[in-house]
């Protein structure tokens, strides 16, 4: 599968082949040529419409308030501002009186819950998978059967009855908060599925070759199952990373009464509503938010395009 | 537990790291038929002992909340007092099908979908469609039209409600230097849900159209040569060739497009605190996910959220049904 967001020169379709010589290069004819510069034209204003938010965004997190709201109604609202004011909003936000030093409270916290939620994720539904895929147990015909009836019921799954189990088993209170939170996260019926469709390509004689040499089945597990299948492992921990990362709701609604227990994303409400507003600390707290995301997207598209295409299979 | 028939007895076990044996060791191989299938003792408990965990955790948060919402939608259960639940029987529906608050989320969800989902299957179609031309720059036109995904739906949502601010946003900003009218309320009762659809449709395009363009790279390029030299032209082409090949796609991007539409909440959730309230009262951009949310958990009436939400699970797998009855037909 090759990368579809970077991969150079797509075979478009009709396109001339000028190598082999089945069709020859087409002639710039006038009507070509506007054709052309009409495509051009329309992809470089559609490149603009989906752009421009985005860079208004990064470049007005690089200026102070004041600058921000001069240069509002100006087409300078588009371009970076003076050069010594491009960390000073990136500065409040870590340090100032409005925000008490939370902030760095709120990424740490969104670093910790993703790297306990992909840890968990990866054990329990590969685990599942394994059992699934190459283990004979009484009961695992019907497993199987009831998580592909989840994954192909498409149930209104509120997080209202999460919120009724998570506070009859006591994880609301106070302390044990960060626990409801992150236990519902971690079992995943879709992801036990693409474990399971994953270990049964894999030949069963590696297996016996392992067990001969007196491998356990965890032994077999961990040493040959893992190895071989770097590769679903990578696509469900980012595709988990990203989740987990832009989750929103469900911690907004836990976390409500506690600031400093509060994920970024969480968090982006507090900076947003924030007395004085600064929009120019908004826009570096939502940059700051974004910016892993994007590093995920940019060096491991490879496994995001094996997830995307691994759904439509479903 | 009837027919368990031990086939070798007395063979004790061994420890799983304990190998050096060249051939399969006998405890691992000790066997017993249940249900007139065999299992091997070993598997048996490695296979529970390694799925426990997810099997646990898929009861508590997968299984029962769903018996939980079923059961609920029949009682009085109010969220803050959930032990003096009680059975209310048909209650709660009686009122759900009265209730114009229900009405106006189910209409504005609906309403939601049906611009939303076509608006964005026809623009991540269509970047799709261009980007498939051999064009130059090719990969910057596809991260330009890709990058919206890249922010999480609390960022956009943030990030728009700051650029359609009715004070001091970026668009009043630009209206104002274009000498137009100041101070457009693009989230107050007019405009709050067309916003909310323009937002959604520009971060959620570039990811269908990432789908439709691998759709489109498994097209053999002969059975376009062949066409053209059979004398059909782009339009034909078009509609015979690579219409029919990336009818699947479409169905399965439309599909997951839809339940997604369905279930809006977070950007009505942060763009419009208050509903959009219009002047009657009248939310305009409370949705069916957020209308269930908020009975539930802000007021607490767990019960009748329930009944909702079984209500608004009908109604979806209603929807479900229809239309892969469609789909069947078109294949």
């Amino acid at each position: 599968m090759e990368e579809v967001l970077s991969a150079e020169g797509t075979q478009a379709a009709p396109a001339a082949s000028p190598e082999n010589g089945v069709k020859p290069r087409k002639k710039w004819t006038a009507k070509r040529v506007t054709l052309r510069v009409l495509l051009y034209l329309g992809m470089s204003v559609l490149a603009l419409l989906f752009l421009f938010p985005v860079w208004w965004m990064v470049v007005n997190s690089m200026k102070s308030y004041p600058e921000l709201q001069e240069q509002l109604s100006s087409l300078r609202t588009f371009l970076p501002g003076n050069i010594t004011h491009w960390f000073t909003s990136y500065g409040n936000l870590f340090t100032s009186e409005a925000m008490s030093g939370t902030m760095w409270r709120a990424v740490l916290n969104s670093i910790f819950y993703c790297a306990v939620t992909v840890t968990g994720v990866l054990l329990v539904n590969s685990l599942a998978a394994y059992a699934l895929s190459r283990l004979k147990f009484p009961g695992a015909g019907v497993i199987t059967t009831i998580i592909l009836l989840l994954i192909l019921v498409p149930v209104e799954t509120s997080i209202v009855p999460q919120i009724v189990i998570l506070s009859r088993l006591g994880l609301l209170l106070p302390g044990t908060r960060i626990l409801g939170y992150l236990l519902p996260g971690f079992v995943s019926p879709f992801y036990i599925f693409m474990f399971r469709s994953y270990f049964v390509g894999i030949p069963k004689e590696i297996e016996e070759a392992a067990e001969i040499d007196g491998a356990g089945k965890f032994r077999t597990f961990f040493v040959m199952i893992i190895p071989l299948s770097k590769a679903i492992f990578a696509t469900v921990a980012i595709f988990t990373f990203m989740g987990a990362w832009n989750d929103y709701v469900f911690p907004q609604y836990i976390f409500s009464a506690n600031v400093e227990l509060m994920p970024l994303q969480v968090f982006l409400q507090q900076v947003n509503k924030a007395v004085p507003k600064d929009t120019a600390m908004v826009m570096a707290a939502l940059t700051i938010s974004t910016i892993p995301i994007a590093i995920v997207y940019i060096f491991c598209q490879r496994y995001i395009v094996e997830g995307v295409s691994f759904s439509g299979l479903k | 537990m009837s027919t368990v028939d031990m086939e070798e007895t007395g063979v004790p076990a061994p420890a799983p790291e304990n190998g050096n044996a060249a051939k399969p060791r006998p405890g691992a191989n000790r066997k017993f038929r249940l249900f007139g299938k065999e299992y091997r003792v070993f598997d048996v408990l490695t296979g529970f002992a390694v799925i426990a965990p997810a099997l646990i955790l898929g009861a508590i948060f997968v299984i029962a909340p769903m018996f939980i919402s079923l059961s609920y939608a029949f009682t009085d259960a109010d969220l803050f007092a959930l032990n003096t639940a009680k059975w209310n029987n048909f209650a709660n529906f009686a009122s759900v099908f009265t209730d114009p608050k229900m009405w106006n989320a189910l209409g504005n969800t609906c309403l939601f979908v049906v611009l939303a989902v076509p608006l964005q299957l026809g623009v991540a179609l269509g970047l799709a469609l261009l980007l498939n031309k051999d064009v130059k720059c090719n990969t910057f036109f596809r991260w330009a039209y890709f990058c919206p995904v890249m922010l999480s739906l609390a960022v956009t949502s943030f990030l728009w409600m700051n650029l359609l601010n009715e004070q001091e946003g970026l668009f009043n900003g630009l209206l104002m230097s274009l000498g137009m009218k100041k101070n457009q309320n693009f989230l107050g009762s007019d405009y709050g849900m067309f916003s909310i659809i323009v937002v959604s449709v520009w971060q959620g395009a570039g990811y269908q159209m990432l789908i439709f363009l691998s759709g489109l790279k498994n097209i053999e390029p002969a059975l376009y040569e062949a066409a053209s030299l059979d004398g059909a032209n782009k339009w034909q082409q078009f509609v015979h060739i690579t219409l029919p090949a990336i009818l699947p796609t479409t169905s399965f991007v439309l599909v997951t497009m839809l339940i997604g539409a369905f279930r809006l909440i977070t950007q009505p959730m942060i763009m419009t605190p208050q509903g959009a309230a219009d002047v009657t009262g009248r939310e305009t951009t409370s949705t069916m996910s957020w209308y269930i949310y908020q009975q539930g958990l802000i007021s607490g009436k767990v019960g009748y959220s329930s009944a909702i939400a079984l209500v608004y699970t009908v109604f979806l797998a209603a929807i479900a049904l229809t239309l892969r009855k469609v789909m069947d037909v078109k294949d």
